[in-house]
């Protein structure tokens, strides 16, 4: 008998509420089905009635994880519509954030995928490394999570002698857990028996269902904004994209801990050749009627802004494709013919972080397989209802 | 492949179906076709180009018209296939069939201009809720947002 389980939309846990309908026979899943739109702000209509500058705040408040990401990737192209050019310096700076930010996420990413593997230790390790980078774009940004560094034409804020030192030695202690992790990620066995083979994506569907970035790496495919479409920025530095061709939960993790290295290599090289000038250019406030499409690699993958003016001080379209939507439909392929025991972790993969199946808005009838719907207020009926007969000893039991 | 390549090869492709090409900045390319041809183009340019994927559809309201742009990303930049559609009857082919990857942006653009995307394999709302009144689309200019009353389920009348 096919039963439905039902995931969400709504759990402490989650960074976007979602709702995912799995069809189960027995423990394997048969069919998995999205609902979005719990967590819809409408944005995009906001963001036509602000202007340039406020639109940054906007947009970096799309996501808490990658707050620098959606603001990076809006400035940059908004740059283009204002004609103004960030000095190099300001460039360096911006850069070095996304780095750290990636670090951070990464990190975070890790934990949570030890966490789903019930590798708890991992899990502890890696949150507490992540406060080393947490504490360095703290101390760039005074932030923790919306950094607030980027401005129309560079950044807001400097970097002292003292601070460079501080990241480089930061970045040092970081570089040498992180080849820990690698250690445990590509070799710990019970870690590796848990993660290989789960929520396969073969290179193939990756390219039908258009997934990107760590979730693309991780099958083989090599697509990087940083490396295929790159911002100025991104020429002056040596990076690899790191890929895998395991196609599987594991694949991701590797890709994820090689990135690290790679992001700490760019972070070195930014702090060790800042340039010396301006950090930032006055922006006009108004910008000429035009377009642009705005890429870039967000820690989860290609974020795109496509953003077109009408010659007033505010965007007549802005609109934002995050990552993790694209990697959606790759999630239900992945989902499918996988077990139950693995949503969290296939669902955390993509890093969206899924991952209790326990809050459910269905009850299924186990006996009949009837399914109904059982709304907020009933429930809180029954319970009232229970309530009501618990000061009865022997009272009859409500369900 | 630079931008030159990539305008001359799709013209190649697309033959008499490109309307128009633009190169506006480095690494982005611009092509528009006809509503009709728009499945057809796109089958031709992904079978010519490698390692092409689409990041998202975007689509803006001009006033009587409806632009919608697909955004195609590769190795070299990202290639936008633009394409406009009347107001009046606004209907869109699906290139489900050629990417399936663009059935949710499909569905978004149906929820956020009320665009009808004829073959679409999974009609249903995205992101609007079950509830969402008919003929309300957000992302039209002229829509205004008007909050509802706030009504208590089990709270007073």
């Amino acid at each position: 008998m096919k039963f439905q389980i039902p995931i969400g939309p709504q759990h402490p846990a989650l960074k976007e509420p979602i709702s995912l309908r799995m069809t189960v026979e027995g423990e394997v899943i048969k069919d998995a089905d999205l609902r979005l739109g719990y967590n819809h702000r409408g944005m995009e209509k906001l963001a036509e009635e602000k202007t340039w500058i406020q639109n940054i705040y906007l947009t970096e408040r799309i996501c808490g994880i990658c707050s620098h990401s959606h603001a990076t990737c809006f400035v940059q192209g908004a740059e283009k519509l204002l004609e103004i050019e960030p000095p190099k310096r300001g460039l360096y700076l911006r850069y070095l954030v996304s780095e750290l930010e990636r670090v951070h996420s990464h990190l975070l990413w890790l934990g949570v995928a030890g966490h789903e593997a019930g590798f708890d230790s991992f899990f502890m390790y890696t949150w507490r490394d992540r406060e080393v980078v947490m504490d360095l774009l703290e101390m760039i940004s005074g932030n923790r999570v919306h950094y607030a560094i980027n401005t129309l034409g560079g950044v807001r804020r400097d970097l002292d002698e003292i601070q460079k030192a501080k990241i480089l030695e930061g970045l040092k202690i970081l570089k040498e857990r992180s080849e820990y992790y690698l250690k445990i990620g590509a070799g710990e066995p019970t870690f590796v028996g848990r993660l290989a083979g789960v929520g396969m994506l073969s290179k193939q569907q990756v390219m039908d269902l258009c997934a990107v970035g760590p979730v693309a790496r991780a099958s083989g495919v090599a697509r990087d904004v940083r490396k295929d479409d790159p911002h100025a920025f991104y020429n002056d530095v040596e990076f690899d994209v790191a890929t895998a061709d395991s196609c599987d939960v594991l694949g991701r993790a590797v890709v994820r801990i090689k990135e690290l290295f790679e992001s700490y290599k760019i972070a070195e090289f930014v702090v060790r050749n800042l340039p010396d000038g301006p950090i930032a250019v006055k922006s006009p406030r108004r910008a000429k009627p035009g377009e642009v499409v705005s890429r870039y690699e967000a820690p989860r993958g290609e974020n795109i802004h496509y953003i077109k003016s009408n010659g007033t001080d505010k965007p007549e379209r802005l609109k934002v494709r995050a990552p993790t939507l694209a990697n959606y439909p790759a999630t239900v392929e992945m989902l499918r013919h996988g077990f139950i025991a693995d949503i969290p972790l296939i669902f955390a993969a993509i890093d969206p972080c899924i991952c209790c199946a326990e809050r459910t808005a269905e009850l299924v009838d186990a006996r009949t397989g009837e399914e109904r719907i059982v709304r907020f207020s009933d429930l809180r009926r029954l319970a009232a209802s229970r309530a009501a007969h618990s000061d009865k000893r022997n009272g009859p039991w409500p369900l | 492949m630079t931008d030159a390549e990539k305008i001359d090869k799709a013209k190649a492709l697309l033959g008499a179906r490109l309307i128009e090409s633009a190169n506006p900045a480095p690494h982005r390319v611009f092509l528009t076709v006809a509503p009709g041809d728009l499945r057809a183009s796109i089958e031709a340019l992904k079978t010519g180009l490698d390692q092409w994927y689409l990041s998202t559809i975007s689509g803006v309201d001009k006033g009587d018209v409806y632009e919608i742009l697909y955004h195609f990303g590769d190795t070299a930049g990202s290639i936008t296939v633009r394409t406009a559609i009347p107001k009046a009857e606004p209907h869109l082919p699906s290139i489900c069939i050629v990417i399936p990857g663009a059935i949710l942006y499909e569905r978004e653009l149906q929820d956020m201009f009320g665009i009808v995307v004829d073959d679409i394999p999974d009609p249903r709302n995205l992101l609007m809720p079950d509830g969402w009144p008919e003929n309300n689309f957000p992302l039209r200019k002229d829509w205004k947002f008007e909050r509802p009353k706030e009504i208590i389920p089990g709270g007073k009348a």
